[in-house]
């Protein structure tokens, strides 16, 4: 086992994967990565099982130093990451090697980043099947803890990356530069509870996110909603609710959240666009708009094929001329030039 | 089994199968049930959230959707003999300090009933209550319901931290805290098991299951935290 060495933290930086869905009966939130895309996204680029985990971090990325080869990709938020001082593209590819150190600058918008490591991720201990972090609880991840300075992550080393030059992934980014976000939804289990006028406020009103946002959910700002009268028995609670305080602001529940609620649901957020609003700027205006159940599947569908077409991409390309030994050597090669083989 | 119920779409991978919004014994056994059914099912189930008068049923869309899924749950319910004798009663017994040390409110819990704290000891620690619900953090089991005596509501302004193990009400409801935390619920004592072990994250009870207080003094209270933190105490099953 190789290791990672934390040079600095970086802000709320956590180890991640999908998480843990099977006990929210039992009580123990889901957790696992805000940006499920942008993790997802990043194993596949170094060419990982969607089960790997990978480094999460908030606005601002760690300082990590490599104590062997391997490749690395950055993907989510608009992070600046550097290797050895020298810029690097996000969504991308890149080989390190032994004492390589990946750094950050600021994040110029967005809020969550993800570094995938290859040959299966950061390698702690599964809890539960995951090895997602719940901070709140000291729950998984490494030592149930964000990462600190001085703590060594384990991962394994890694020589070959098949078709390493075609692992780049061409974002669409346009939600970034946009003053209005449009964030579609399906009704909540209780939005009859709400007034036709409060459900008409609701579509037609613009939210920004507010400084309370984190993992658990965020706060949204905006004109208070009224909220119903009547209250109502706590029941089970979903990725991406809109729920209703008693003092009628939103908030979305996100991956850290508890597993029951008793505030009124009066929208769900579609999956499909989580990515996008987890990412959203407190400048950001955001406005709601519903969509059917079917529209709203077919659109988690269509997002899910894209991933895949991208993977099975890389696979093929895998097989082009030239193959095998050639590039196997060509990277061994490299190794031993580097003098670290 | 008969019921009556409906299905509500939460999100497009999970949907609410939906009761008659009531806090009822009977009702919400039978949501445990139909949640214990539906984990043994392969149609594509990812997790349940059984609450008060609802189950949560998150499922992958890869594999269904909300309408075939729907379907097959109600096939099921169909099918499933009614739940009343098949079942058996969980009754795991909880030992617990009541003290003024351990239950800052134990007084004015005390005042709001008009009885003695012997009373009230008896009160809580008679019947065994069903969890209804797990939820707020992992072992956190909202429980019920109470004698009105002790009955008192939450308070206006909720304390910054519960310590770990501390036993309360709230209204009907009754309920343990797993993890130093804020709360608002009404401290009468603490148990001195630990409820919630990051190692080990899994409670150790469910929701369906029965607790049973039993009040301990406070050599027992430190002799069994002592016992429990070398793993060396067992919860009592009663049956």
């Amino acid at each position: 086992m190789k290791i990672v060495e934390v040079l600095e933290a970086g802000l709320v930086t956590t180890i991640q994967d999908l998480g843990r869905p099977g006990y929210q009966g039992d009580g123990v939130p889901v957790s696992g990565a805000v940006d499920t895309m942008a993790h997802r996204m990043a194993n596949i680029l170094v060419g990982n099982d969607k089960e790997a985990a990978t480094l999460e971090f908030c606005m601002l990325g760690p300082k990590l130093k490599f104590a062997c080869k391997t490749f690395i990709a950055v993907t989510g938020g608009a992070s600046q990451p550097l290797i050895d001082g020298k810029p690097i593209f996000l969504n991308k590819v890149y080989s390190v090697k032994s004492g390589s150190v990946l750094s950050f600058k600021p994040m110029t918008s967005d809020r969550y980043g993800y570094i995938a490591v290859a040959n299966g991720g950061f390698l702690i201990k599964p809890l539960l099947n995951s090895r997602a972090t719940t901070v709140r609880l000291k729950l998984g991840g490494f030592k149930g803890r964000c990462v600190r300075e001085g703590d060594h992550l384990p991962i394994a080393e890694c020589f070959r990356m098949p078709s390493f030059q075609y692992r780049e992934f061409s974002h669409d980014k346009k939600s970034e530069s946009e003053k209005n976000s449009e964030i579609r939804f399906i009704k909540g289990p209780q939005w009859d509870l709400f007034t036709s006028e409060a459900q008409m406020q609701f579509c037609r009103s613009f939210f920004t996110i507010s400084q309370q946002a984190d993992r658990m959910g965020y706060r949204l700002d905006g004109e208070k909603m009224s909220v119903p009268e009547s209250n109502m028995l706590s029941e089970g609670t979903v990725l991406g609710n809109i729920q209703i305080t008693r003092d009628g602001r939103p908030i979305v529940l996100l991956a850290d959240r508890q597993t029951t609620g008793g505030y009124p649901v009066i929208a769900t957020i579609i999956a499909a666009d989580l990515s996008k609003f987890v990412q959203l700027s407190s400048r950001q205006q955001i406005h709601f708009q519903p969509v059917s159940l079917d529209k709203a599947s077919s659109a988690l569908v269509a997002q899910n094929s894209e991933l895949k077409k991208f993977k099975l991409f890389l696979e093929t390309k895998r097989y082009q001329y030239p193959i095998g030994p050639i590039r196997k050597a060509a990277q061994k090669l490299e190794i031993l030039l580097d003098g670290n083989g | 089994m008969e019921c009556d119920y409906h299905f509500v779409p939460v999100g497009e991978q999970s949907l609410n199968i939906v009761f008659p919004e009531v806090i009822d014994a009977e009702e919400n056994r039978l949501i445990h049930t139909l949640a214990r059914v539906l984990s043994n099912t392969d149609v594509g189930i990812v997790a349940t959230i059984p609450a008060y008068h609802t189950l949560t049923v998150n499922f992958d869309f890869l594999r269904t959707n909300f309408t075939s899924l729907t379907n097959e749950i109600e096939a099921l319910i169909k099918s499933h003999p009614l739940l009343k004798d098949e079942e058996k009663k969980h009754i795991i017994e909880l030992p617990v300090c009541y003290d003024e040390e351990f239950g800052p409110d134990l007084k004015s819990v005390l005042e709001y009933g008009k009885i003695t704290f012997e009373d009230l000891v008896k009160l809580h620690t008679k019947d065994p209550y069903l969890i209804y619900m797990m939820g707020f953090m992992p072992g956190f089991a909202y429980m019920g319901s109470v004698s009105d005596k002790i009955a008192m509501s939450r308070l206006k302004n909720p304390r910054a931290k519960v310590p770990a193990g501390s036993v309360a009400v709230a209204g009907k409801q009754t309920g343990m805290y797993p993890i130093e935390a804020p709360g608002g619920w009404r401290l009468l004592g603490r148990t001195p098991v630990k409820l919630y072990d990051p190692r080990h994250p899994k409670p150790r009870y469910n929701a369906g299951d029965y607790i049973k207080f039993r009040a301990i003094s406070k050599n027992d209270y430190y002799y069994i935290q002592k016992l429990d933190l070398k793993g060396k105490y067992q919860l009592k099953e009663l049956f």
